[in-house]
């Protein structure tokens, strides 16, 4: 997304910027799909202009759906203060999944206030005393909780370990061909493996698969891979550029 | 729309509608008021995320289960993380700053950071007028706040810091970014061979930022990002750089040498100025002074230069071009662009390659010694010769066989000034360098060079003053009369000796044929 569709800038295209209080953005959101949430009226009275909004009446509600409680109604008008952008140079644009397109210059910036109505104050009570309830609180248990550790014989969890190994018994040595194959199949998918990890693969004993390792693998002590082993040059077939670059500086 | 009549007041009535099925999401772009930015200007842009912090955040995304892997990477790392508390910020790439390239590859760049705290406590709206007459108003999604992007070089922190503690040492403030445009060439040296035309193309541009700074240099400087890209996007640059080639390497060597510590007594340096000027070419010359004061430190100890300013005052209107030409001829080692050729005036122009010589003989002086040549101003004719007659002279032959060149084509172009930005450079340098070399080249070359091989005719002052007595000779005739196979000169320093010459002869000057004759009458 990266061409900017600049229509809206060669057209001149002004627009405002009006910041909205949000109790009164929470009734726009209930309004119906056609969208029309009220009216702004831009009047002249005695050459000073006044902009005001005034909501609709079905939006005034601000209980679940439409009823009117009338404990609980948003303020219908709002007069708009204008104010010019000179300070500040705005644009808008708009970004869609697959374009952003600019939309216009602001040309005016306006606040909706707020009449200060009865209305309007109780509203304002509610949400502070919403507000100011802490995330945080206090509660009273019934019951201490306590956590007495009790002396056992033995934990739960050792208990279901040493079960565990009971069953599955010693690790068997399988064939070394077969270990290899299964070696060399893990390493297919991953170019270093440490030791520990190759156990629990090949379910070999430890002894006997470092045997085996060490045939065709060498160990990193030190550098990106610590404490893993890795297939020997020879036994490799890796395809990927790192490997290339690894080869690249072994030879020079 | 209603509207009601009837009183004193009208209204006009507009729905507003707040669309609710749209998929685009509206953002802010705010620019400061400062930068004038003209959106209605834009022919074209381009926007994309700036995701470079992706790196940074983790989650390299190396290769998984490829080359280069381990088995159980991932959880290791996530265990290892959980176990010491590190907690990590995704990546969002909503929050990721915009990059907006205006008009293509020359053109601005801006860098948009989202504004936080915007949607917290209020919502902003947008508001447009649909043809309808309604309001259509969408929600904003955020703020972007653009700034425009330096596209010339700027100094880190550190570097920064070390030339603020140089402020009062160093005078010729151009250099610093010319020297760290060197610097920079000289680690990217692998690309210097190859790129050596580009290369020049920066020590040129280096070079432009010590001469002058305008608007047009800032832009086509190179952009911070990447030298080799940034060659790339100089194309402007290049025809600046073409014809300023050998200029530019000898400005970086004149400018090492500048870079050198220098007392600036700027009080000491206001009187003398005054004295040179003429009401014509004051005008012309004070910006150029103004500019590198470093040509200041030359004039002070100088006597020679003090002097030749007071003659280059006589010839005002030969020494704008004259100075124009002898920048030319500096950077030109080659031949000569004719485009630059100005009305031509032979005395001002040697005079130019004289004082420019000086100025080249000057900048190899150590610091030391200018003292040494600060005591010397009494004197006009003996001033102290400098320590290094031989190396002077290699510099100043190079451009002073450009200069000579130029006399002989000088005359046959009578164009008027080119270009300001080029007429201002060349404005610069000369002023830059002609008041310095005029003091010592004056007492060294007649004696380093007064030794022709035996020849028929010699340069020396008494042939000149026959000549001059005899009829009224311009520049380029005297030359001829003193041709280099004849007096075993080469002919830059024909030229240099002969401007030192007529300086002490201090002919009388006439226009024939708008040509300034030199002539003398005993």
């Amino acid at each position: 997304m990266s061409e900017v569709n600049l229509n809206g800038v060669k057209q001149n295209k002004g627009v405002w910027l009006v910041k909205i209080p949000k109790y009164l953005s929470q009734q726009w959101e209930k309004a119906t799909e056609k969208g029309e949430v009220g009216t702004i009226t831009i009047g002249k009275k005695q050459g000073k202009t006044e902009v005001r909004f005034s909501l609709s009446e079905e939006l005034t509600a601000r209980g679940a759906t439409g009823e009117s409680d009338a404990s609980l109604q948003v303020p219908r008008h709002h007069p708009l203060t204008m104010h010019t952008v000179k300070g500040q140079t705005m644009a808008v644009f708009s970004q869609t999944e697959s374009e952003i397109s600019l939309e216009g210059m602001v040309v005016h910036r306006a606040e909706c206030r707020a009449v200060a109505s009865d209305n309007y104050m109780k509203l304002k009570k509610l949400q502070i005393q919403e507000s100011i309830k802490p995330q945080r609180f206090s509660q009273q248990l019934e019951k201490a909780v306590t956590h007495v550790f009790k002396p056992v014989a033995n934990h739960s969890f050792n208990v279901a370990y040493q079960k565990k190994k009971k069953t599955e018994g010693k690790m068997v040595r399988a064939e070394r061909q077969v270990v290899l194959d299964m070696l060399f199949s893990a390493f297919e998918k991953h170019h270093y493996y440490n030791i520990k990890d190759l156990v629990e693969i090949t379910k070999q004993p430890v002894t006997y698969l470092k045997e085996i390792i060490r045939e065709i693998g060498t160990y990193n002590s030190k550098g990106k891979h610590k404490n893993t082993w890795k297939l020997k040059r020879e036994y490799r077939n890796y395809e990927s550029e790192e490997e290339k670059d690894e080869e690249e500086m072994q030879t020079v | 729309m209603t509207s009601l009549g009837g009183s004193s007041s009208s209204t006009t009535e507009y729905t507003v509608r707040v669309p609710k099925n749209t998929s685009k999401r509206y953002n802010i772009m705010a620019f400061n008021a400062g930068d004038r930015v003209n959106c209605s200007t834009w022919t074209q842009a381009r926007m994309e995320r700036d995701m470079s912090a992706r790196r940074i955040y983790g989650d390299d995304e190396s290769a998984e289960g490829a080359g280069g892997s381990e088995f159980g990477k991932k959880q290791r790392d996530e265990a290892r993380r959980r176990k010491y508390g590190i907690i990590t910020k995704e990546f969002k790439a909503e929050d990721q700053p915009w990059i907006l390239k205006v008009n293509g590859k020359g053109g601005k760049r801006f860098k948009g950071l989202r504004k936080g705290g915007v949607t917290e406590n209020a919502s902003y709206y947008i508001f447009t007028q649909c043809p309808d007459g309604a309001f259509e108003a969408f929600p904003v999604n955020g703020w972007y706040n653009f700034t425009p992007q330096a596209k010339h070089r700027t100094l880190t922190a550190e570097e920064a810091e070390e030339e603020w503690g140089r402020r009062n040492k160093v005078v010729n403030h151009f250099s610093i970014m010319l020297q760290k445009r060197f610097r920079e060439q000289e680690r990217g040296g692998d690309d210097e061979d190859e790129s050596e035309k580009t290369g020049k193309k920066k020590k040129n541009i280096g070079r432009g930022g010590e001469l002058h700074i305008t608007d047009l240099e800032d832009d086509l400087m190179m952009s911070s990002d990447n030298s080799d890209s940034s060659m790339g996007e100089d194309a402007d640059g290049k025809s600046k750089a073409k014809k300023n080639v050998g200029k530019g390497k000898k400005k970086k060597r004149k400018s090492n040498d500048k870079e050198a510590v220098e007392e600036s007594d700027d009080g000491d340096y206001e009187g003398l100025e005054v004295d040179y000027m003429s009401d014509e070419s004051s005008s012309d010359e004070e910006p150029e002074k103004g500019k590198p004061s470093k040509t200041e430190e030359h004039l002070k100890g100088i006597d020679e230069a003090s002097e030749s300013e007071e003659e280059s005052e006589e010839e005002k209107p030969n020494e704008e071009e004259a100075k124009e030409e002898e920048e030319e001829e500096e950077g030109k080692k080659t031949p000569v662009q004719t485009e630059k050729k100005k009305k031509k005036g032979k005395t001002g122009l040697i005079k130019q390659i004289r004082t420019w010589a000086k100025l080249c003989v000057c900048k190899k002086r150590t610091p030391p010694k200018r003292p040494s040549g600060r005591g010397s101003a009494g004197s006009s004719k003996t001033g102290s010769r400098p320590g290094t007659p031989s190396i002077d002279s290699a510099t100043t032959s190079n451009t002073l066989r450009a200069a000579a060149s130029k006399l002989e084509q000088g005359k046959r172009q009578n164009q008027g000034p080119t270009e300001s930005p080029a007429a201002k450079r060349l404005k610069m340098d000369p002023s830059s360098q002609s008041p310095a070399p005029s003091g010592k080249s004056t007492p060294q070359p007649p004696s380093g060079k007064s030794t022709p091989s035996s020849s028929d005719v010699q340069l020396t002052e008494e042939a000149v003053r026959r000549y001059l007595i005899r009829k009224p000779m311009t520049t380029k005739d005297l030359l001829k009369k003193f041709q280099t196979k004849r007096t075993g000169l080469s002919s830059e320093q024909t030229v240099n000796v002969l401007a030192q010459i007529l300086k002490r002869l201090n002919p009388e000057r006439k226009i024939i044929n708008d040509k300034m004759h030199f002539y003398l009458t005993e």
